[in-house]
């Protein structure tokens, strides 16, 4: 609205108005020495690494410390006829799924918690930030401590309903479900703010009138509020398969892949492939291919809204 | 939007279904149905840091002997080791020194890009902007290894300086995002004026365009503090010793130790990593959010 605004002022304004007080012309150059700096770091920092990562994934050296060949499409073939690979890719889907469900359904629960939370439960929104203001690391070890199976609240309190739990984080089958649960653990805040920021948009108008007609919370929810909300849904849900495809830092904070490589996703696996096995070209593919599985996804989830008409 | 008109109804029709007599059952149920998230979100958000706090103020024997939340003999000997740990001790000035650097460098780098994009009218700028916005989308993990082996290549291994610039290129295409929309809203008539009374750019820049946008420079400062702070996977990397290791490195550390893991201790050096963030944002959080909404709103 106001970028129209901006526009408009500006085509209003006399040219030499604007070469001496709106342009406040600092001569040719004092654009792009501004805009320098910031567009070098990004470029430094971001935009070649990954060029350059892409591109070296097409070289290998034939052995460790002797100069890298290139050798095509050799280190994707490898990857993907590499079993290591293919179950990586599996955990990952679970991983990935997992997140998103157990996320969306909670950051949906706690918005609408938040929304209906008015005077002195306010801070609470505050609040809820703090997951987010700490490192993977201080969460894992919180999480360690949870779901330690000698000293842990979570067994000791499953102990007192008489079920005996299991010894979570060196069980192969338990061991995926903790790091989902501390991997949304750390990502629901921004699900959260992003949910709570579509519930105040939305016109109170249509809730009053379906108030009136007599639908119940639940029908409210369902057919009111849940639609409305599809334009952040999308966006949380992007958002959250950005960050756990690509995340390393809880898996590698929590497990280290391990139980028996039970927590290796993709992100962990091209972590080994680089720094235990230092075979970096290879690792690089792995990188790639998370790289473009990210874009594939985010389109797909774009695909699936415009086809239900959501503009996100 | 018609929101003045939709609240005049809003009360008159929830006051008239209100007014409808209720079971006490129904009132209840509706108690339960608003308090029982909120109860379960406030488990969620806090059991972990308290469970945290409660072993970290335990005795080593306690923190088997008793699983409850409350200690029977609340000790701060954790704290003391912690504190007198040199890891810790160099892992807090090293996450000091990159938290403000790169803050300070984000700023220093952003600030002046984002003044251009939002004011000046300059051939490309919409591809420039575009340029500095898109790589925000690179994920951390396709940037890992080539920045590693840069550092190699470079001999920039093991410097903070490399962890401040690391992170300040990662962190610059958020700033300028939030700034150009902040600047924007920044009216041009001010400045006009301070021109037409003879101010220099960097006059305008000092007395008008920076303290008008503090939440942003705020907001900014705090974001790439944080990011400096928490930040794991990219230090791991670019460290190999502690001299120059940050808190999350060091903590990482701790917990990879062989041997029986001192719970107390590990649970006393998160808090301590945890804390002093957690306290400065409470201060500076009405900045935030509004750097964060004011500059997104764009």
């Amino acid at each position: 609205m106001t970028a129209t605004q901006e526009q408009k002022k500006r085509r209003e304004q006399p040219k030499a108005r604007e070469r001496n007080g709106a342009q406040i012309g600092q001569g040719r150059a004092t654009p792009y020495l501004f805009s320098f700096p910031a567009i070098f770091a990004v470029s430094a920092i971001l935009a070649f690494p990954v060029l350059y990562g892409i591109w070296q994934s097409l070289y290998r050296a034939p052995e460790l410390g002797l100069p890298e060949e290139f050798v095509g499409g050799l280190n994707y073939s490898d990857m993907f006829s590499d079993p290591d690979f293919w179950s990586a890719l599996y955990r990952t889907g679970i991983f990935v799924g997992g997140c998103l469900i157990v996320g969306t359904s909670l950051g949906l629960l706690f918005s609408f918690a938040l929304y209906r939370s008015i005077g002195r439960l306010r801070w609470m929104r505050a609040a809820t930030l703090a997951p987010y203001l700490i490192s993977n690391v201080a969460a894992a070890v919180m999480f360690r401590l949870l779901f330690n199976s000698d000293l842990g609240l979570i067994n000791s309190v499953l102990g007192t309903v008489g079920i005996d739990g299991p010894a979570w984080l060196s069980s192969t089958t338990w061991a995926m479900s903790v790091v989902i649960f501390t991997q949304v653990w750390t990502d629901i805040p921004l699900t959260i703010l992003l949910l709570l920021g579509g519930l105040m948009t939305i016109d109170t108008s249509y809730l009053d009138a379906a108030l009136v007609d007599g639908a119940s919370a639940w029908q409210r929810a369902r057919y009111l509020t849940i639609p409305l909300l599809a334009p952040q849904l999308v966006i949380s849900t992007v958002w959250l398969s950005y960050s756990t495809l690509t995340g390393l830092g809880v898996v590698l904070a929590l497990t280290g892949g391990g139980p028996i490589g039970s927590t290796t996703t993709m992100a962990m696996e091209m972590y080994n492939v680089a720094f235990r096995a230092l075979k970096f070209n290879e690792a690089l593919a792995i990188a790639t291919f998370i790289l473009i599985l990210n874009a594939l996804l985010t389109l797909g989830y774009v695909r699936v809204a415009r086809r239900y008409e959501i503009e996100a | 939007m018609v929101a003045p008109l939709v609240d005049a109804t809003k009360g008159g029709v929830r006051g008239h279904l209100a007014g409808k007599p209720r079971s006490r059952m129904a009132k209840f149920g509706h108690r339960l149905l608003v308090g029982l998230p909120l109860f379960m979100l406030a488990v969620w958000t806090f059991i972990p840091f308290l469970v945290t706090l409660s072993v970290s103020i335990k005795t080593k024997v306690e923190t088997f002997a008793n699983l409850g939340l409350v200690p029977q003999q609340p000790t701060i000997n954790a704290y003391k080791e912690v504190f007198t740990d040199p890891s810790f001790l160099n892992a807090f000035v090293n996450s000091a020194i990159v938290g403000f650097g790169t803050a300070i460098l984000t700023i220093v780098i952003g600030l002046p890009a984002a003044y251009a994009f939002a004011r000046f009218k300059f051939r490309g700028r919409h591809l420039l902007l575009l340029f500095t916005l898109l790589p925000r989308l690179v994920p951390s993990i396709g940037i890992l290894v080539p920045i590693y082996r840069l550092a190699v290549a470079t001999n920039m291994l093991d410097k903070r300086i490399t962890l401040i610039i690391v992170y300040a290129g990662t962190l610059v295409p958020l700033a300028v995002w939030l700034m150009v929309g902040f600047f924007q809203q920044i009216p041009r008539e001010i400045e006009e004026a301070a021109d037409v009374d003879g101010a220099n750019l960097w006059d305008r820049l000092r007395y008008i365009v920076m303290p008008l946008a503090a939440p942003a420079l705020i907001t900014i400062a705090v974001l790439a503090f944080r990011e400096a702070w928490n930040e794991f996977t990219l230090v791991l990397v670019l460290t190999t010793n502690p001299t120059t290791r940050t808190l999350p490195f060091a903590l990482f550390k701790m917990g990879q130790s062989e041997g029986i893991t001192n719970f107390p201790a590990e649970a006393a050096f998160a808090i301590i990593t945890v804390l002093p963030f957690i306290l400065v944002y409470t201060r500076l959080e009405r900045y935030v959010v509004s750097g964060l909404t004011a500059g997104s709103s764009k």
